[in-house]
């Protein structure tokens, strides 16, 4: 029972980040296979999660076992704080209402436009449909097996709560798309991509510090007051572009 | 083939880079931390929060330069 728990809890930043990767996913998926049919995206995305369990399973192996820990620890806090400052721009320049949230349904109307313009032949095998899903369903799991690597490389064991996690993320998200067959607009994306940037920030800090010989007191203690910095720096950059864009939303700067 | 590496490659550029300046400035504050990592062992305990504080930093500088330039645009 402490077992599961443990994992469970290990697992989590792995579940959130992940989810919010799928839910996009799926979006596409459900886009194609309800207006062009099911069997092409399902074998495209099927296909493109044998290229990704390929690269987790080369990556993820070859960075926990052969790669000297030192040098583990900076490669992955480096790469980790590059993913989440990326998230966490993004995320906050949302908040201060620079660029469009993020908006699930949006995009499946936009992408069920395109889909409905492009045609089909009902005897075609439907290959547009087919690299559609494959080429999203890679895109969104490459972000997640980074995900799984980020969080998991520290130790088989953090790989086995970040697989996990990644893993019950997936099964949540496509059960619940199976379920209603629309896009999963009631999760609160803008709020998790926000969160898990504000995570991917902290590990990376860690990470990077035990990488280049640095030490936390506590040690992975340490990630809480680190944490709480990200957000209290998150809480100023906001409250700071509202002080010099007052406006906002109403600002339409796409590429700030 | 070059054409799909080319590919592989931007989708792995986007993954980590929104923005340039951005990424430069993550990789120099950890440059510095380990260059006062190296010379000072007895800087080991402080050398995160060093990190730490030069990635706040560059957030806000990053966040209020991303806020001028929207709003030069929108002027």
């Amino acid at each position: 029972m402490e077992g599961t728990l443990a994992l469970a809890i290990a697992a989590t930043p792995s579940f959130i980040a992940s989810s919010v990767e799928f839910v996009e996913a799926t979006t596409i998926v459900l886009a194609v296979g309800m207006t062009r049919g099911w069997r092409a995206p399902l074998i495209g995305a099927f296909l493109a999660v044998l290229t990704l369990a390929a690269i987790v399973a080369v990556l993820g192996v070859t960075l926990v076992t052969v790669v000297p820990e030192h040098v583990l620890q900076l490669l992955v806090g480096t790469l980790l704080l590059l993913f989440g400052l990326r998230w966490l721009r993004k995320a906050l320049l949302r908040f201060a209402g620079i660029i469009a949230l993020h908006d699930e349904e949006l995009i499946y109307q936009r992408e069920v436009r395109e889909l409905r313009a492009q045609g089909l032949r009902k005897t075609d095998f439907d290959s547009i449909g087919m690299l559609i899903a494959y080429k999203t369903v890679l895109l969104e799991g490459t972000e997640v097996a980074f995900i799984v690597i980020a969080f998991g490389a520290a130790s088989v064991a953090e790989m086995t709560a970040a697989i996990s996690g990644a893993l019950a993320a997936g099964v949540i998200v496509v059960a619940f798309a199976a379920l209603l067959r629309h896009p999963l607009t009631m999760v609160p994306e803008n709020w998790m991509k926000f969160v898990v940037g504000a995570m991917l920030v902290t590990f990376g800090v860690f990470w990077a510090t035990e990488g280049i010989g640095g030490e936390w007191p506590g040690d992975a203690v340490a990630l809480f007051p680190i944490f709480a910095v990200v957000l209290a720096t998150s809480w100023t950059a906001v409250r700071l572009l509202r002080v010099v864009l007052p406006g906002g939303a109403r600002v339409e700067a796409r590429n700030v | 083939m070059s054409s799909l590496l080319r590919a592989i490659w931007d989708n792995t550029y986007g993954l980590l880079v929104d923005d340039g300046r951005l990424a430069v400035g993550a990789l120099a504050a950890i440059a510095v931390s380990w260059i006062i990592a190296v010379a000072s062992p007895s800087a080991q305990e402080i050398v995160g929060w060093v990190l730490l504080a030069l990635v706040v930093a560059l957030v806000l500088a990053n966040i209020y330069a991303a806020g001028l330039n929207a709003r030069r645009r929108a002027s």
